[in-house]
């Protein structure tokens, strides 16, 4: 008589994980937490340290906390007992509780360890610490797209999280730790390379639009200009960017020799002309395509109809087709803004400054967390950008199809 | 009235339309129509200037237009497209104010205009202003793509097979609307197809266009009854030529007194037959009338499928007549009385 639950209950054991990629990401951190150093304690910034595991650094409560959490998250990949909504609600809410809990432990780490060392000693994070950060992180942008968040909700979500990593920051958590010394020590100059990164950023996007807009349009209105024009920044692309930055330099001293006012301007062969030049380069593909791509995807009936109605050449460009082109075209600079985010980085080697600064420096006096100050903001700003120009992407499609 | 004089259009030395000359008079319903190449669409794109003209003149009302701005006649031209093309990032509301807005109406006034013309398509304005193209059926997308045609007032509505895209049962409910809204507005229409029950239905006048000339403009009676050459004669198609005739006659044509039943007098021979009626002269059934059996005492309830209205084409009717095998249909007006009949002798008894 109990055939057919019996039937039942074998249905179900053999589905009893729910969430592969949960399942996947709690191993990976398991296994990295286990195998992985967490950190690393150095006698001073220049020497690699000595490696520290999870359990020799943090406290009792922090590890046993982190293992209740990866209990409870293991709870939510499985099939029983919680319906897939609320298994997933439940990842939103424990998983970026484990994200801070990782951070302040480290951060509380470094403090005690460093108590009575040497003033030269350093803390810094290792393998074990970038594995437990990015599979809760992953674990999140999993279990949003699961719930099918919109972009207004992924806001509302982004923002306690990192007002609680704003808090930890706030409260000299990190204070300690080797990439907060490297920080303390260059604080002037931090400043000063994060304003001018967004400078050399800002002075590419713009000629790169005011171009690569008009070129993008000429190619949707003549097809003869487009295979040419394409296969030029296409061209471009393919240089190396070590490359164009190190060939720019000598073409650009040399008009800056031949002609003073360049000079008075401010124009020469190292510094921040030939990086714009080469950013400006480099982003003019995506624009130029995406423009073309935004302009060409109207459909040919709408356009018929707006000059059916008499609307003037201005009036379509104006009120019909740059309208229903910008979503794609604004695709194109979300590409572009992150991309050149990027290469100014590697901007800072012909000297024309930025984060980039930073990681060569480092580079050079073999100080890894020297680097990661120069790299850390530079991923985090091209996140923010990507992260903004979505919304906007979003926010330009026509009204009815968002 | 728009007048087309000599309209010649010329690709790489060869006339694609050559020399059509045409007038369709106010308030008349003008179809363009003919084989696939034949140069009907470019022909009307010619009349707003969509495709420039090689040769010939535009005459709309007493102006010739030929030298107009193109874009200050497109807006005195109403234009829709079977493809209907609405702006997706607009609204109803905007996608029908669009001519308004060129013509710089007061917002008052076009907001008006786009209620009333949502009223004349059985569209609710109160639902419909604010929807989106992509929320919309493919019917009523069409609708909302005339309703924007007509929403400047134009002197002139140019339709490109604007049903030619949609499901067989939308075009009917879309070309009886159509006959409505021509009615109550009088425009005047061209409009180009390539389906001739489509043209006989519509047009109060049809040219008929091969290889680019103009071979026969003429009432769609005439154009059935004298084709002017053996293009027409084929194109028409014989093979229905009597049922397309009858879709061309109304059951008003046809109609003539209903003999009562009388309980009294309670008998009907041969082929006679006679109409029972309710107080308010509701048809009941009729008595006899019918081919089987012993049609004499043979007596058939009337329902709602087996009447005619006065309005309805003669083909309908002739057609319910076949299903419901009766040799007579009741006609009734708006309220449902009887005000007359139509009979298979009636339609055989007619010379076409």
């Amino acid at each position: 008589m109990t055939f057919p639950s019996s039937l039942d209950d074998r249905a179900n054991t053999a589905g009893i994980v729910a969430n592969r990629v949960l399942t996947t990401l709690l191993v990976a951190a398991l296994i990295g937490a286990v195998v992985l150093p967490f950190a690393a304690m150095a006698p001073n910034r220049l020497v690699s340290g000595q490696a520290i595991s999870v359990i020799e650094a943090l406290l009792p409560w922090q590890w046993s906390g982190l293992g209740g959490l990866a209990l409870a998250l293991a709870l939510c990949a499985l099939r029983r007992p919680l319906p897939p909504r609320r298994a997933h609600l439940l990842v939103l809410v424990l998983a970026p509780l484990w994200l801070l809990l990782v951070a302040y432990g480290l951060g509380d780490y470094a403090h005690r360890a460093l108590q009575d060392a040497s003033p030269a000693a350093r803390v810094s994070q290792s393998a074990a610490f970038w594995v437990l950060v990015f599979c809760p992180t992953l674990m999140i942008v999993d279990a949003l797209q699961r719930l099918h968040a919109g972009l207004a909700l992924r806001s509302a979500y982004a923002l306690p999280v990192l007002v609680g990593l704003a808090a930890l920051f706030a409260g000299g958590t990190f204070d300690a730790l080797s990439i907060m010394r490297e920080y303390a020590n260059n604080r002037g100059t931090f400043a000063a390379e994060f304003r001018m990164h967004l400078l050399l950023v800002g002075s590419a996007l713009g000629p790169a639009l005011l171009i690569g807009l008009p070129l993008g349009l000429l190619a949707y209105r003549r097809p003869g200009v487009r295979g040419p024009l394409f296969a030029t920044l296409n061209f471009f692309q393919t240089v190396p960017s070590i490359a164009l930055f190190a060939l720019l330099v000598a073409p650009l001293s040399a008009l800056s020799d031949a002609f003073p006012l360049l000079d008075a301007l401010g124009v020469s062969g190292i510094g921040a002309t030939p990086a714009i030049i080469a950013l400006i380069m480099y982003s003019l593909l995506p624009i130029v395509r995406n423009t073309y791509a935004g302009f060409a995807g109207v459909a040919p009936a709408t356009i018929e109809a707006a000059r059916g109605m008499g609307m003037t050449p201005r009036q379509l460009l104006w009120r019909v087709e740059l309208p229903l082109a910008l979503p794609v075209i604004l695709s194109g600079l979300r590409i572009v803004t992150v991309q050149a985010i990027g290469l100014t980085a590697v901007a800072a080697l012909i000297g024309a400054g930025g984060l980039g600064a930073f990681i060569f420096q480092g580079l050079g006096q073999y100080a890894i967390d020297l680097v990661l100050l120069g790299a850390v903001p530079t991923i985090a700003l091209a996140v923010v950008a990507d992260f903004v120009l979505q919304i906007l992407v979003a926010l330009s499609r026509p009204a009815g199809a968002r | 009235m728009i007048e087309l004089e000599g309209l010649t259009k010329t690709y790489a030395g060869k006339d694609v339309v050559q020399d059509v000359s045409l007038r369709v008079e106010s308030g008349e319903f003008g179809v363009l129509i003919g084989p696939s190449g034949c140069g009907k669409s470019t022909t009307l794109r010619m009349i707003n200037r969509l495709i420039p003209l090689t040769r010939g003149r535009i005459i709309l009302g007493d102006e010739d237009v030929t030298q107009l701005p193109p874009e200050q006649l497109r807006r005195r031209i109403g234009y829709a497209i079977q493809s209907i093309g609405l702006f997706p990032h607009w609204t109803v509301a905007e996608n029908i104010a669009v001519v308004p807005g060129l013509l710089k109406w007061a917002k008052s006034r076009s907001d008006a205009r786009v209620d009333e013309l949502l009223n004349l398509f059985h569209l609710d304005a109160g639902e419909f202003r604010d929807k989106y193209p992509h929320q919309l059926s493919g019917g009523q997308a069409q609708r909302v793509g005339v309703a924007r045609a007509l929403a400047a007032d134009p002197e002139v509505l140019l339709m490109d097979e604007p049903f030619g895209a949609v499901d067989p049962i939308t075009r009917e409910v879309l070309q009886n609307e159509m006959l409505r809204v021509h009615a109550q507005t009088r425009k005047t229409i061209v409009f180009v197809t390539h389906d001739m029950d489509e043209a006989l239905k519509l047009a109060s006048r049809i040219a008929i266009l091969n290889a680019g000339r103009l071979v026969q403009y003429d009432r769609p009676i005439e154009l059935l009854t004298q084709p002017a050459d053996d293009f027409v004669n084929d194109f028409i198609g014989k093979a229905d030529l009597g049922l397309k005739l009858l879709s061309r006659r109304w059951v008003h044509q046809y109609q003539r007194q209903a003999p009562l039943f009388d309980d009294t007098t309670a008998q009907s021979t041969g082929n006679q037959h006679a109409w029972e009626v309710d107080a308010q002269r509701h048809p009941i059934r009729l008595h006899g009338g019918r081919l089987d059996g012993d049609g004499t005492r043979q007596r058939t309830e009337v329902n709602a499928e087996w009447v005619a209205t006065a309005e309805m084409p003669m083909k309908e009717a002739l057609s319910r007549m076949v299903w419901f095998r009766v040799m007579a249909l009741p006609v009734i007006d708006a309220e449902g009385r009887l005000i007359g009949e139509v009979t298979m002798h009636g339609v055989m008894g007619r010379q076409p």
